[in-house]
C-alpha cells in the first residue's frame, strides 16, 4: 500500500499545503481570527468551483486559523456537508428518517431542515481528502485539547510530512505538556531524517528515536542502520538493536501477560472443579455445562435489564453474578440429590453419569435457546484497551484476572475461616467421624456439591464477556479444567492457582512459535507426560493416608 | 552380628511423609524361622515398616536386606512378592468376584509373567495343593463359592490360604484377628504357629490376648523406631512400653 | 493346544453369540444380492452399510469392555485407536486411487496436490500395498496404546486419572489431525475412495463382502476375547481389577497385564476402525472426538460390562437407536443418549445382560457395587 501511495504525490497541493500551513502558523501563533464574513464567504465558496474551487476554499479556511474550521473540515472529508441548491448556502447535513436536518456550520445550531431533492454533497476527491488531512494535522497541533494534539503529534510521526515542519516546530515552541512535547519532538525526529539535515543534526534524532524506542521507530531505523556506512548509519544500527532487545522483553512481557489472561479464564473454569472433584473426589463431567448455564443466565439478565430498564445495562453482570451463582448452585445441589449422591465412592459410574447430564444439559439450552452464539455485550466499563509502556491491556481481560483472583481469594477464605468450610474439610477427611460428631454429612456433600456448581455459573458470568455463549460453552473447558486441577494437585486450591496460570503461561509462551494448535497439543502432552511422573500432581499431599 | 544369616535385616530405615517421620532409623533382624510380634500404639509405624518390606512405600534412608544379599529398597511389590514375602492385610483382601478356588489358584506359587499365564493349564498337583490348602484354612466344600460371599472370619482364612499357596519364606501379617470372635482367635493362632513350623513369620497385633497366646519375641514399636525388643513378659516389664502404650 | 486355549472361555451365551455374528455375516448378504429389491425378505442396500457399520462397533465395543468390564481400565480414548486403525486403511484407499483422483496426480492424493505438496511424505509410504496398510491397522493403535501405557501404568496412573489421560490423548490426537500440515486431509480427513483389492467400493457385492467380514472379525474378536477371558491371564485381570494391591503382593507384574491387555484391545479397535472406513466411505479427524469414545462406553455399559456378550447387544441397541432417533427425532437424540448414561449408572449397574443372568457366580454385593473402587 504505502510505496504506491508515494508514487500518487502530486507537487502542485503539496505546494499549496506548505503555503497554508505557514499561514496558519502565523495567524496561530498571536493573530487575530479572521472576521466571521470573510469566514462564511470562505464557506460559501466551498460548494463553487468544482475541485479546485474547493480547494481553494479549503485554503482561504485554514488560512482563518480558526478552531470551528476543523468540524467543517472533517464534515466535508465525511461527505456530509452540503449546498442548499436554491441559494448555494452551505450546511452540515444530518439524515435524520426521510428528510435531513440542516446545520449551520459556524454556530452548530440547527437551522432548518430539507426535503429530498433539494440538497448537493458537496463533491471530494482523493486529492482534496489528502489535504484535508494534513490541513487537519496541522490544526489541530495547537488544539486546545491535549489528548487531540497528542493525536495530531502521532499522526504526523507515522506520516513524516516535510511540509508539516514548520508547523510542528511552533507548536513544539508553544506546547507545556512534557509529554506531548515529547511526541512532537519524535515526530520532528522523523522529518529530519527523512529530509537533508546535517549529520549533527540527523544523529540527534537517531538517539530521540531510539528513547521512544517502538516498533515504529524500528522501521525508521531499520533502512539506515541497513546502509553500513558512516556514523549515522552505525548509530542507528546500534539504537536498532537496542530496541529490538528491548522489544523481545516487552514481547515476552506481553505474552506472559496473555498467558496470565488464559491462566485466569482457566482458573476461573477450574475452580469450581477444583471443589467438586479435588475436594469431593466428585467427577464432574457435567461442569463445563454449569460454566455454560452460567453465561446464559448472564444472557437472559442482560435481555431482561435491555428491555425493561435501558438505563441499567452496565450493570446487568452485577445482577448476573448472584442470579448465575444460584442458578447453577441449585442446579448443582439437584444433581447431587438426584444422581451423584448415589455413586459415591464409584468415581467412573460418576463420571459416566455426570457425562450423560451434560448431553441432556446442552441439549435442553439448545432446544430452548437455539444452537446459535448469543450475543452477550461488554459493558462500556470493559471495553477498550490502554497501553503500559509496549504492553497493550485490554480491560476486558484485566477485569476478568482480577475477578478471577478475587473469586480465589473469597472462596480461600471461605473454605479456611467459616463454618461451612470448616464442616466441608471434615466431611472430606473422615466422613464417619463428621457424622458422628452431628455434622450432617448428606446436607454438606450437596452444598458443596452446589457451591462449586454455582462457582461455575460465576465462571460463566465472566466467561459470557470473551467467549461465545453457545450450547458449546463448556465443552471447551471441561479436559482444560480437569488438565488444571490434575496439575495442580488434586485436594488443593493453591495447586489449582498455580496450575492455571502455569499452564496459561506455558501455553502462551510456546503459541508464537508453535502456533496455536501445536501449543495446545504441546501442553496436553507435557501434561500426560507431567501426570505420569507426578500421578498426584504439582502440590499433592504424601502420605499414608492418600495412598490407601 | 552374623547378617548373612538374617532372613530380614532393616536398617536405620526412615521414612518421611510430608515432614512426619513414620519410620525413623528403624532397625530390626529377623532370623529364618523365627516367628515375631510387632506391637505399638496407633502411628507407631508399624504397618509403614510392612510397607517398606514389601515395596509399597520407599524408604528415604537405610538398609532392607533379604536372606542377607537381596537389597528390597530397589525392588517393586510384585519382585518382592517373587522373592518369598507374602503380605496379608489388616482388612481381608481377596478377590471379590473370583471362587474360592480360583482365589488360591491365582495364588498358588506358579508362573506369574503374561504369556505363560495366558497359557497356562490346570495342572492335577495344583487341583491337589489348593485342596490341601483349602483344608488347612478350614474352608472345605467351599471351592465354587464365591470369595465376595464369604464371611469375614472365612475370609481372612482364605487369605492366609492363599498365602499359603503362595508358599513364601517370610510372612507379613496385620492384624489377623481384628474384628474376629474368641474362637476364630484362638484358632487363627493355631494356624499361624502351624504355619511357622516351615517359614518365617511377622504378626503385626493389637490384641495382647493374642499375642500372648502367640508366645514369641515381641518389639515395641514407638514413634518409628524399636523402643523394647524381647519376650512379652520382658517389655511389658519396662518402664518406657508402660509409659507409651501398655500402663495408661 | 490352540484349541483348548480359544475354548477356554467358552461358554453357551458365547457359543450363541459367536453364531448370531456368523448368520448375520451370511444370511443378510445372500438376502441382500439373492432377492429381487420387490421380494418381502430382500435386505435394501442402505440396511447392508447400516448391518456392517454396526458390526464394526460392535468389535470396539468389545475391545473396550476388554479393558473396562474385565480390567477395570476405563479408557475414553478408544475412539482415537478406532480412528487410527481407519486412517491407516483410508491411506491405503487414498492410495489406491492412484491417478484416478481429481487433479489425475499418479501418486499424490488429491488433497495433497491441493495444498501444493511435492512429495509424498514419508509416512505416506508403503500405503499403497494392502499388507502394509493391513499391519498398520493394527500396529499403528497397538503402538500407541503401548506407549502411552508403558508411561501410565508404571506410574501407577489409575481410575479417572487414566482416563482422563485418555481422553486428553484423543482430543490431542483430534487437534493434530485438524492441522492441514499432519498431511491427513485435514477438516475434510480422506474421502472419495474408488476401490478396495480391485473390488469398486460402491458395488452392491463389495458392500455386502465387506459386512461378510466385518462379522467374520466380530467372531474371531468373540473367540479371541473369550480365549483371554477364560485363561489364567483372564483371571489375573479380574484379580486385579478388583484388588490391585492383592495382585501385586502375590507377585503379579500388574502393569504389564494392564499393558497387555490394553494394547491387544486398541489394536481390536484398530480394526473395527479399519473395517468402519470402507463402508461409511470417509474418515475424519470428527472421529477422534472425545465424545465418540465415552459414547463406546455407554455401549458397553448398557449390554452388561464384564460379559462378552454384553456390549455386543449394546452396541447394537444404542446405535439403533441413534439410527432412528437422529431421523425421527433429532432434538431428542442427545437427550436420550444422556439419559440412558445416568439410567444405565443409576439403574442398570449390571447392563441388560444383568437383568437376565441367573448366574450366582458373583458376590452378593455386585448389585450395590458391581466393579469396586478404581482409585486406589
Amino acid at each position: 500500500m504505502s510505496p504506491k501511495r508515494s508514487d500518487m504525490r502530486m507537487p502542485y497541493p503539496r505546494r499549496i499545503l506548505g503555503q497554508l500551513l505557514l499561514w496558519i502558523s502565523l495567524c496561530l501563533s498571536g493573530q487575530a481570527i479572521a472576521d466571521a464574513a470573510s469566514l462564511d464567504q470562505a464557506i460559501r465558496r466551498l460548494g463553487q468551483g468544482g475541485f479546485d474551487g474547493t480547494e481553494k476554499a479549503i485554503g482561504e479556511l485554514l488560512a482563518s486559523g480558526d478552531p470551528r474550521v476543523v468540524p467543517i473540515l472533517e464534515a466535508l472529508a465525511a461527505g456530509s456537508l452540503q449546498v442548499r441548491k436554491a441559494d448555494g448556502a452551505i450546511f452540515i447535513a444530518r439524515q435524520e428518517g426521510g428528510e435531513a436536518r440542516l446545520i449551520d456550520p459556524l454556530t452548530g445550531e440547527v437551522a432548518g431542515a430539507a426535503s429530498p431533492g433539494t440538497m448537493e454533497r458537496v463533491r471530494m476527491n482523493n486529492r482534496l481528502r489528502r489535504v484535508i488531512e494534513a490541513a487537519r494535522g496541522a490544526l489541530t497541533l495547537r488544539s486546545p485539547d491535549p489528548a487531540i494534539r497528542r493525536q495530531a503529534a502521532d499522526a504526523l510521526f507515522r506520516r513524516a510530512d516535510p511540509d508539516a515542519r514548520v508547523a510542528l516546530e511552533a507548536a513544539l515552541a508553544a506546547e507545556k505538556d512534557p509529554a506531548i512535547a515529547r511526541r512532537m519532538r519524535e515526530a520532528l525526529a522523523v522529518l529530519t531524517l527523512a529530509g537533508a539535515a546535517e549529520e549533527a543534526a540527523r544523529l540527534e534524532a537517531v538517539a530521540v528515536l531510539a528513547r521512544r524506542g517502538d516498533r515504529e521507530s524500528l522501521a525508521i531505523l531499520a533502512p539506515l542502520a541497513a546502509r553500513g556506512e558512516g556514523e549515522l548509519s552505525r548509530a542507528a544500527e546500534a539504537a536498532r538493536q537496542a530496541i529490538e532487545h528491548e522489544l523481545r522483553l516487552w514481547e515476552i512481557g506481553q505474552n506472559v501477560w496473555y498467558g496470565v489472561s488464559l491462566g485466569s479464564v482457566l482458573l476461573l473454569a477450574a475452580i469450581g472443579l477444583a471443589i467438586t472433584f479435588g475436594v469431593m473426589g466428585v467427577i464432574n463431567m457435567a461442569h463445563g455445562e454449569m460454566v455454560m448455564i452460567g453465561a446464559y443466565t448472564t444472557f437472559v439478565v442482560q435481555e431482561v435489564i435491555r428491555a425493561h430498564m435501558p438505563g441499567l445495562s452496565d450493570y446487568s453482570l452485577a445482577a448476573a453474578l448472584p442470579l448465575a451463582f444460584a442458578v447453577s448452585g441449585l442446579l448443582g445441589i439437584a444433581v447431587e440429590r438426584g444422581i451423584i449422591r448415589y455413586l459415591y465412592g464409584r468415581p467412573l459410574e460418576t463420571l459416566l453419569a455426570t457425562w450423560g447430564l451434560s448431553l441432556v444439559l446442552q441439549q435442553a439450552i439448545r432446544s430452548a435457546f437455539g444452537p446459535t452464539n448469543k450475543e452477550v455485550a461488554n459493558p462500556s466499563w470493559m471495553s477498550g484497551a490502554f497501553e503500559v509502556g509496549h504492553l497493550a491491556i485490554t480491560w476486558n481481560r484485566l477485569w476478568i484476572v482480577l475477578f478471577a483472583l478475587s473469586l480465589f481469594a473469597l472462596l480461600m477464605t471461605l473454605l479456611r475461616r467459616s463454618a461451612f468450610g470448616l464442616q466441608m474439610r471434615a466431611v472430606t477427611q473422615n466422613r464417619a467421624m463428621a457424622g458422628s460428631m452431628g455434622i450432617r454429612t448428606p446436607m454438606v456433600d450437596a452444598l458443596t456439591f452446589g457451591l462449586g456448581s454455582g462457582i461455575a455459573g460465576i465462571a460463566g458470568v465472566a466467561l459470557s464477556q470473551i467467549d461465545n455463549v453457545s450450547p458449546n460453552l463448556g465443552q471447551g473447558y471441561i479436559i482444560d479444567s480437569f488438565m488444571v486441577v490434575v496439575f495442580g494437585g488434586v485436594g488443593n486450591l493453591w495447586g489449582t492457582l498455580v496450575g492455571a496460570l502455569t499452564l496459561g503461561i506455558v501455553n502462551k509462551m510456546v503459541e508464537p512459535h508453535a502456533g496455536a494448535v501445536l501449543g495446545k497439543i504441546m501442553v496436553l502432552v507435557f501434561i500426560i507426560l507431567f501426570i505420569q511422573k507426578r500421578p498426584r500432581g504439582l502440590f499433592a499431599l504424601k502420605g499414608r493416608a492418600f495412598e490407601t | 552380628m552374623s547378617l548373612t544369616g538374617a532372613l530380614l535385616y532393616l536398617n536405620d530405615v526412615t521414612v518421611t511423609f510430608d515432614g512426619f517421620r513414620a519410620l525413623n532409623g528403624l532397625s530390626l533382624v529377623i532370623e529364618p524361622g523365627e516367628m515375631r510380634a510387632i506391637i505399638g500404639p496407633n502411628g507407631a509405624g508399624k504397618t509403614t515398616m510392612m510397607d517398606v518390606i514389601t515395596g509399597k512405600t520407599r524408604a528415604d534412608r537405610g538398609e532392607v536386606l533379604f536372606e542377607g544379599a537381596r537389597d528390597l529398597t530397589r525392588l517393586d511389590e510384585a519382585e518382592i512378592a517373587e522373592l518369598g514375602i507374602g503380605r496379608k492385610f489388616q482388612r481381608p483382601t481377596v478377590f471379590d468376584h473370583h471362587s474360592v478356588f480360583d482365589n488360591l489358584l491365582l495364588a498358588l506359587k506358579g508362573p506369574r509373567s503374561v504369556w505363560p499365564t495366558l497359557l497356562a493349564p490346570l495342572r492335577g498337583a495344583e487341583r491337589q495343593r489348593i485342596r490341601e490348602i483349602m483344608e488347612i484354612v478350614r474352608l472345605r466344600g467351599l471351592a465354587a463359592e464365591i470369595a465376595g460371599n464369604l464371611s469375614h472370619g472365612q475370609k481372612q482364612w482364605l487369605e492366609i490360604g492363599m498365602l499359603l499357596a503362595q508358599d513364601p519364606k517370610l510372612m507379613l501379617v496385620d492384624e489377623p484377628v481384628a474384628g474376629m470372635t474368641d474362637a476364630e482367635t484362638a484358632a487363627t493362632a493355631e494356624l499361624l504357629r502351624e504355619i511357622n513350623r516351615t517359614r518365617s513369620v511377622i504378626v503385626v497385633e493389637h490384641d495382647m490376648a493374642f499375642v500372648r497366646e502367640l508366645d514369641v519375641k515381641v518389639s515395641v514399636l514407638h514413634e518409628g523406631s524399636v523402643l523394647a525388643e524381647g519376650s512379652l513378659e520382658h517389655v511389658s516389664a519396662d518402664p518406657r512400653v508402660i509409659e507409651v502404650y501398655l500402663g495408661r | 493346544m490352540i484349541a483348548r486355549f480359544f475354548l477356554a472361555g467358552f461358554d453357551r451365551r458365547v457359543a450363541l453369540a459367536l453364531i448370531a455374528v456368523l448368520a448375520i455375516g451370511t444370511v443378510v448378504p445372500l438376502l441382500n444380492l439373492m432377492l429381487p429389491a420387490s421380494h418381502v425378505l430382500h435386505v435394501p442396500d442402505y440396511m447392508v452399510a447400516l448391518i456392517g457399520k454396526y458390526l464394526t462397533f460392535a468389535l470396539l465395543a468389545l475391545s473396550v469392555d476388554l479393558v473396562w468390564g474385565y480390567c477395570g481400565i476405563l479408557s475414553l480414548g478408544h475412539g482415537a485407536f478406532f480412528a487410527l486403525g481407519g486412517y491407516a486403511m483410508g491411506m491405503h484407499l487414498m492410495r489406491e486411487i492412484g491417478p484416478r483422483g481429481v487433479y489425475g496426480h499418479p501418486v499424490l492424493p488429491d488433497f495433497m496436490v491441493f495444498l501444493n505438496w511435492k512429495e509424498l511424505p514419508w509416512y505416506w509410504h508403503g500405503f499403497d500395498q494392502f499388507w502394509f496398510a493391513a499391519l498398520m491397522v493394527v500396529l499403528a493403535p497397538g503402538l500407541l496404546a503401548f506407549a502411552l501405557g508403558w508411561f501410565a501404568f508404571r506410574s501407577r496412573v489409575t481410575g479417572v486419572y487414566l482416563s482422563i489421560i485418555t481422553q486428553a490423548m484423543t482430543f490431542a490426537l483430534m487437534l493434530a489431525f485438524f492441522r492441514n500440515d499432519m498431511g491427513f486431509g485435514g477438516n475434510n480427513g480422506l474421502t472419495d475412495f474408488k476401490d478396495l483389492l480391485g473390488f469398486n467400493l460402491q458395488a452392491a457385492t463389495t458392500r455386502a463382502g465387506l459386512l461378510a467380514a466385518s462379522s467374520l472379525a466380530l467372531a474371531l474378536g468373540l473367540l479371541l476375547a473369550s480365549a483371554i477371558v477364560g485363561s489364567r491371564l483372564g483371571k489375573v485381570l479380574v484379580a486385579l481389577r478388583d484388588a490391585e494391591g492383592r495382585a501385586r503382593f502375590l507377585g503379579y507384574p500388574v502393569e504389564r497385564y494392564k499393558l497387555f491387555v490394553f494394547t491387544i484391545s486398541a489394536a481390536m479397535a484398530g480394526v473395527a476402525g479399519a473395517l468402519y472406513v470402507p463402508q461409511v466411505g470417509i474418515i475424519n479427524p470428527g472421529e477422534f472426538s472425545p465424545a465418540n469414545s465415552i459414547e463406546a462406553v455407554i455401549w458397553v455399559a448398557l449390554g452388561g460390562r464384564g460379559t462378552l456378550v454384553g456390549p455386543l447387544i449394546g452396541a447394537g441397541l444404542v446405535n439403533y437407536l441413534k439410527t432412528y432417533l437422529t431421523a425421527a427425532m433429532p432434538d431428542a437424540w442427545l437427550f436420550a443418549l444422556g439419559g440412558l448414561f445416568i439410567l444405565v449408572t443409576l439403574a442398570l449397574p449390571r447392563g441388560v445382560l444383568g437383568l437376565f443372568d441367573r448366574d450366582a457366580r458373583r458376590p452378593r454385593t455386585a448389585a450395590v457395587d458391581p466393579i469396586p473402587k478404581a482409585a486406589e
